[in-house]
C-alpha cells in the first residue's frame, strides 16, 4: 500500500497548483479589486441609487457640485451651473463616460478593500474630490456657447490645473430631459467634446507647421512667398480667402496665409511634419486622472502631394481635440515643453486619508527658442490683426484662430487657441464652436467670456 | 436590519472556517497510527517484518510492504491482507509459489497466528504484535470530535445565513428553504451516528456546509431551482449511504467492476443517441418531467472501474481494459462536444492509472494520445477554438464572449470580504449564474471569504485521502478516494479558474454548491469512496461482533 500512496503525488500536484490558483486569485482581487469595482459595467455603482450616499464634489473655490444627503444625490442649485458642470461632475447614470462621479465612484461610493460595496448604507462614506476646476469660467463657457455646440477648455500652464472644460450641449442632470436621445439639438450631449471628440483643426494648425519649420529650415522666417489667392500645388489648388500678396513668416502668421504654410508643408515633406505632429501630441490619446481622450490624428502616409500641402494647414484628414490644442498653446506659452493638465485635485476618505495630484511636466514640443518666437508672432497677431482688447481689457493674450473647412458637413468650425501671458493668469486656451463659421467671430467671444469670468472673480475676492 | 444581516454575513464565514478546521483536526488526529498490525518473524535469520496496513504487498522488490531479501523470493510474490474474517495471503503469480504451514495454496489463503508461510527459501510466522518484543502494540482508541459537536456547529452557520437571506430578502422563502435543510442534516446526523453506529461524521459536515450554503443561495434568486437543489441533496444524501453499504467489501465490488464498466459506456451511449443539446453540450437526458446529465453518474463508474484490490493489481498488471474504457469515455464527452466534463475525466484517468501502475509511459502516452486527440478535433470542428477565444483576454472581449468573465470579476470584487448581502447582487441577473458562474455570485453576495473556504474544503478531501491512502482497508479505497478527491478538484478548479479566467470557460459545475440535480448526487456518491476510505467508516462492525465469541483470532489486534 506504500507504493500506491507514494504513487499519489500526481494528484497531490493537482490539489498543490489549485491552492495556488486560488491564492492568484486573491492576489489579483487584492491588487486588481478597486480597479475592477470601478468599471462602468458594474451594476452596483451604475443603477439607480447607486450614489445615495457618495462623497461630495467641489469646484476649486469649494464650490459644491455634487452631494448626497437624506438618501439623494444633489448637484448645484443653479440649473446653469449643473448643466455646465455635468460633462465633468456626471450624472447618475454612467452615460458619461469621462465624467468624475463615473471614474471616481469606487472612491465616491465609499468601495472599502476588504468590505466591497457590502458595508450597509448607514456606515458607507465616500471620499469627497476637490476639482481644479472653476464652476464660474465653465458656467461663463457654456453660457457663451449657447445654443450652439462646441467645447473649452482653460488650463494653468504653470501648474496643470484645468480650470474649464465644457462641452456643449449639456443636459441638467437633476431635471433630463426626456427626448435627449432623440431630440437633434442634444446630439452628443453624453460626450464632453473638449477631450472626447477630435475636430480638423484648419489653420491652429499652422502653430505646428510653423515650429517645424522654425527648426528646420535655417532662416525660415526671413522666407516670403507671393500669395495670389489661389495656386496649384501638387495638380490641385490651394485657396486663400483673400491675395495677400508679399508675405513674410510673422505675416502670413497674422493673415493666416493658407498658401505660405501650404508651401512650407510640402518642402518640409510628410515625414518631417509626422514626426512634428508626434511630438504635439498627434496620432496618440491623452490620459490623465483615469480620462482617456479622443486621439489626435495626422497621417500623410497616403497624401498627394495636394493632401500634405492642405495638411499644413490643418485640413485634409487632420483631426485634434480641444484638449491637445490647449497643451500646444501651453508649450508655447512655456518655452516649449508643457505642464500636463489635470482636474482632480484632491481625494479625501472618510478615514482622512489625503490623495493630492501629481503635477506632471509632459514632452517637449518644440525647443524654448521656437516657443518664444511662436509666442512673439502670435502677440503680433493679436496687436495688430485683432485688438488686445477683444479678449480681455486687463489680460495679455497671444492667440491664433482658425476657421476649419468641414466640406458637405456645413458652415465651418470656428477655433481660437492662445494663452495669457499675465503672470496672475498663466491660462493656455482652446475653444471650438461647431460650424460657427469663423474663428474670430464665434470662438474669441467665448474666450473672451471666459476670461471676463475670471476678472469678475477676482474683483469679488 | 441591514447591520444584523451584515453581522451575520461577517460571522458566519468564521463560523465556517471553525468548522473545516475542526472537521480536518478530527480527521487527522482520528487517524490510526501507523504502527504494526501484525509481525512476521524469520526465525532462521532472527528477523521481524512489521505488517503495517491492511493490504501489504511481499517481495524482493525494494517498494514492497515487506521486503525480503532473498534472491528465491519474486520481486512482487504474495499480497497479505486483512479482511473482516482474519488475515488472507495471496499468491500474486510468483515463481516459486506461497505455501502455508507447508501446504501449496491457491488463491486467497487464511493464515492466522503461528501460522508458517514460505515464500521461495523464506519461511515466515505470522505473530501478534505483542507477543515480540520491542514492537509497540496499536493503541485502540480514536479521538475524534463527536459528530454532535459538529452538527450543532452546522447547524449555528446554517441558521445564521438563513436569517441573513431571510432579512435582505424580506421573503420566507430561504427560512422554508433553510429550515427543511435543516431538518435534513439533523435526520442524517442521527441516522448516521445512532442507526449506523458511525462515530465520525466530519466529510459529511463539510459536504453539508457547501450543500447547505448552495441551497440558501439559490433560495433567494429562484425558488423552483431552490427547490430541486433541496430534493437533490435529499436523493444524493440516500445514494451517499447506498454507495456506503455497496463499498463495504471491496472484494465484492472489484468482482462487478466489468458490469460497472458496461454500465458507464451504456449510459453515455444513451446520452448520445437520446440527449438534447443544451449549452452546446449533447448530455442531457430527459425522464419525463426531470431530466439528467448521464456524464455526472459516469463519473462514479468511472472511480469504480479505475480502483482495485492490491492482490488484482499485482496479479493483472496491465491497465488495457481500463484504458478502453477510459479513451472511450473521453472520446464520447469529447463527440458530444462536453469538453470541460471531457478534461476532468481524462485528468482522473492520469490520476488512477499513475496509481494503479506507477509507470511514466502510460503517462506520457496518454498525454501525447490525449494532444493528438485534442488537435483531431480542432482540425475536424475549427470554430471549437473560439469558445477559448477570449481566455487570458477577458477585458478584450468585454462585451462578447468575455462577458460572464468580466461581471464575475467586477462583481466578486465589489462583494469584498463579507459579500454585499444575498440577493443584493447583480451577477444573479447573468446567464447561469447558478451553475458556472456560482463562485463569483457567492464572493459577490457572501463574500469571498465564505467562497474561499467552499474551495478549501474540496481541496481539503484531497489532502484528506491522500493522508488515509496507507490506513484504509483496501488499495481499493486508497485509489477511488484519491481519485474522487481529484476529480472533485479538477471540476471545482475548472470551475473556479474558468470563471476567473485562469483556465478556459467550460461550464462544469462547482461540486455541491452550483445548480444542477444530477451534479448534485454524483458528487455526494463521490464523496462516499472519501468516506469508505476512512477506516473508522465500517469499524462499528468489530464493535458489533464483540458480543460474539472471537472466531478469527488474529482478526482484531
Amino acid at each position: 500500500m506504500y507504493k500506491t500512496r507514494a504513487r499519489s503525488f500526481p494528484v497531490l500536484m493537482i490539489t498543490l497548483a489549485f491552492f495556488v490558483g486560488l491564492g492568484w486569485f486573491v492576489f489579483n482581487l487584492a491588487t486588481h479589486g478597486a480597479e475592477w469595482v470601478s468599471l462602468p459595467q458594474n451594476g452596483h455603482l451604475s443603477e439607480n441609487g447607486a450614489l445615495e450616499h457618495a462623497g461630495s464634489i467641489i469646484d476649486r473655490n469649494g464650490v459644491v457640485l455634487a452631494h448626497s444627503a437624506g438618501g439623494k444625490r444633489i448637484y448645484h442649485e443653479d440649473p446653469a451651473v449643473r448643466t455646465a458642470c455635468v460633462h465633468v461632475v456626471g450624472d447618475n447614470t454612467v452615460n458619461i463616460t469621462t465624467a468624475v462621479q463615473n471614474l471616481y465612484r469606487s472612491e465616491l461610493t465609499g468601495y472599502h478593500f476588504a468590505f466591497g460595496q457590502g458595508l450597509p448604507n448607514e456606515w458607507k462614506e465616500g471620499a469627497s474630490i476637490r476639482l481644479t476646476l472653476d464652476s464660474n469660467m465653465q458656467t461663463a463657457a457654456c453660457r457663451a456657447l449657447g445654443d450652439r455646440k462646441g467645447a473649452a477648455v482653460v488650463y494653468n500652464y504653470r501648474t496643470g490645473e484645468i480650470l474649464c472644460l465644457a462641452s456643449t450641449p449639456g443636459f441638467d442632470p437633476e431635471n433630463k430631459p426626456e427626448d435627449i436621445e432623440t431630440n437633434e439639438a442634444y446630439d452628443g450631449a453624453y460626450l464632453n467634446r473638449a477631450i472626447s471628440s477630435a475636430y480638423p483643426p484648419g489653420s491652429t494648425f499652422k502653430l505646428v507647421t510653423a515650429a517645424e519649420a522654425l527648426e528646420s529650415i535655417p532662416g525660415a522666417e526671413k522666407i516670403t512667398y507671393h500669395c495670389e489667392a489661389e495656386e496649384d500645388i501638387g495638380g490641385a489648388p490651394v485657396t486663400c480667402y483673400a491675395a495677400f500678396g508679399d508675405v513674410d513668416f510673422k505675416h502670413a502668421l497674422m493673415y493666416s496665409c493658407n498658401l505660405y504654410f501650404a508651401h512650407l508643408a510640402v518642402d518640409l515633406g510628410g515625414d518631417k511634419m509626422t514626426a512634428r505632429a508626434q511630438r504635439c501630441g498627434f496620432n496618440a490619446c491623452r490620459s490623465f486622472d483615469r480620462i482617456t481622450t479622443a486621439k489626435s490624428v495626422y497621417d500623410v502616409s497616403q497624401a498627394s502631394v495636394n493632401d500634405l500641402a492642405w495638411s499644413g494647414v490643418g485640413q485634409y484628414t487632420v483631426l485634434e481635440t480641444p484638449l491637445n490644442m490647449a497643451i500646444r498653446a501651453a508649450a508655447i506659452a512655456d518655452g516649449g515643453t508643457p505642464m500636463m493638465p489635470y482636474l482632480v485635485e484632491e481625494i479625501r476618505t472618510a478615514d482622512g486619508s489625503v490623495q493630492k495630484a501629481q503635477h506632471t511636466r509632459g514632452s517637449s514640443m518644440m525647443s524654448p527658442a521656437t516657443a518664444d518666437t511662436l509666442k512673439e508672432m502670435m502677440d503680433y497677431t493679436v496687436a495688430n490683426f485683432y485688438d488686445k482688447s477683444v479678449f480681455s481689457d486687463v489680460l495679455d493674450v497671444c492667440a491664433k484662430t482658425g476657421t476649419a473647412e468641414v466640406g458637405e458637413a456645413g458652415e465651418p468650425h470656428g477655433w481660437i487657441t492662445g494663452f495669457c501671458t499675465s503672470e496672475e493668469a498663466p491660462f493656455a486656451f482652446a475653444v471650438i464652436v461647431e460650424h460657427g463659421e469663423s474663428g474670430y467671430g464665434s470662438a474669441v467671444p467665448v474666450a473672451s467670456a471666459i476670461l471676463k469670468a475670471w476678472e469678475e472673480e477676482q474683483k469679488t475676492n | 436590519m441591514e447591520i444584523i444581516a451584515f453581522a451575520l454575513r461577517m460571522a458566519a464565514p468564521l463560523i465556517a472556517g471553525l468548522l473545516v478546521i475542526l472537521c480536518y483536526v478530527s480527521l487527522h488526529s482520528g487517524r490510526r497510527e501507523e504502527k504494526a498490525l501484525i509481525v512476521l518473524q524469520d526465525e532462521q535469520h532472527d528477523l521481524v517484518y512489521p505488517v503495517l496496513y491492511w493490504e501489504n504487498s511481499i517481495g524482493r522488490s525494494r517498494s514492497s510492504d515487506v521486503h525480503l531479501e532473498d534472491p528465491t523470493v519474486s520481486r512482487d510474490h504474495a499480497v497479505l491482507l486483512r479482511r473482516e474474517a482474519g488475515w488472507l495471503i495471496t499468491d500474486t503469480g510468483s515463481r516459486s509459489g506461497v505455501l502455508v504451514n507447508g501446504q501449496p495454496t491457491q488463491g486467497r489463503t487464511p493464515v492466522g497466528v503461528g501460522d508458517k508461510i514460505t515464500l521461495g527459501s523464506t519461511h515466515l510466522v505470522l505473530r501478534r504484535t505483542s507477543d515480540i518484543s520491542g514492537q509497540s502494540a496499536q493503541r485502540s482508541t480514536l479521538r475524534y470530535i463527536s459528530a454532535a459537536v459538529l452538527e450543532a456547529l452546522l447547524l449555528l452557520y446554517l441558521s445564521m445565513i438563513t436569517v441573513s437571506a431571510a432579512l435582505t430578502t424580506g421573503s420566507n422563502t430561504p427560512g422554508l428553504m433553510g429550515g427543511i435543510f435543516c431538518a435534513v442534516t439533523v435526520v442524517f446526523c442521527f441516522v448516521s451516528v445512532k442507526l449506523l453506529h458511525r462515530h465520525s461524521f466530519e466529510q459529511e459536515t463539510l459536504a453539508l456546509l457547501i450543500t447547505g450554503t448552495g441551497i440558501i443561495l439559490s433560495s433567494v434568486h429562484n425558488e423552483r431551482q431552490c427547490m430541486v437543489q433541496l430534493i437533490a441533496a435529499g436523493i444524493g444524501i440516500c445514494f451517499f449511504c447506498f454507495m456506503l453499504w455497496f463499498l463495504e467489501v471491496p472484494d465484492r465490488v472489484v468482482k462487478w467492476h466489468l458490469i460497472i464498466s458496461i454500465l458507464s459506456l451504456l449510459l453515455l451511449a444513451a446520452a448520445l443517441i437520446f440527449g438534447k443539446v443544451q449549452n452546446g453540450a449533447k448530455n442531457w437526458i430527459s425522464l419525463g418531467p426531470v431530466s439528467v446529465q448521464p456524464s455526472e453518474f459516469v463519473k462514479i463508474c468511472y472511480v469504480f472501474v479505475g480502483a482495485s484490490t492490491l492482490d488484482v493489481l499485482q496479479t493483472k498488471k496491465n491497465l488495457t481494459e481500463f484504458i478502453i474504457v477510459s479513451a472511450l469515455t473521453v472520446g464520447l464527452l469529447a463527440y458530444m462536444s462536453d469538453f470541460g466534463t471531457a478534461l476532468i475525466f481524462f485528468c482522473t484517468f492520469l490520476i488512477i492509472a499513475f496509481m494503479r501502475s506507477g509507470d511514466i509511459r502510460t503517462v506520457i502516452l496518454a498525454l501525447t494520445g490525449a494532444g493528438l486527440g485534442a488537435l483531431m478535433i480542432l482540425s475536424v470542428k475549427p470554430y471549437i477554438a473560439d469558445r477559448f477565444a477570449a481566455w487570458g483576454h477577458v477585458w478584450e472581449y468585454a462585451d462578447s464572449s468575455g462577458y460572464q468573465q468580466v461581471h464575475s470579476l467586477i462583481y466578486s470584487a465589489s462583494g469584498g470580504l463579507f459579500g454585499v448581502g444575498y440577493s443584493e447582487g447583480y451577477l444573479q441577473y447573468l446567464f447561469a449564474s447558478e451553475n458556472d458562474l456560482v463562485f463569483c455570485l457567492l464572493c459577490e453576495e457572501a463574500g469571498c471569504l465564505l467562497a474561499l473556504i467552499c474551495a478549501v474544503i474540496i481541496g481539503g478531501f484531497v489532502l484528506y485521502a491522500r493522508g488515509a491512502a496507507t490506513r484504509s482497508r483496501s488499495t481499493f479505497y486508497s485509489i477511488s478516494a484519491c481519485a474522487a478527491g481529484g476529480l472533485l478538484v479538477i471540476q471545482t478548479a475548472l470551475n473556479v479558474f474558468g470563471v476567473v479566467d485562469i483556465l478556459p470557460l467550460t461550464g462544469v459545475t462547482f461540486p455541491f454548491l452550483s445548480y444542477g440535480g444530477s451534479s448534485m448526487v454524483a458528487c455526494w456518491g463521490l464523496l462516499a469512496f472519501m468516506k469508505a476510505a476512512d477506516e473508522r467508516t465500517y469499524s462499528h462492525y468489530k464493535r458489533l461482533k464483540k458480543t460474539k465469541p472471537e472466531e478469527a483470532p488474529a482478526a482484531a489486534a
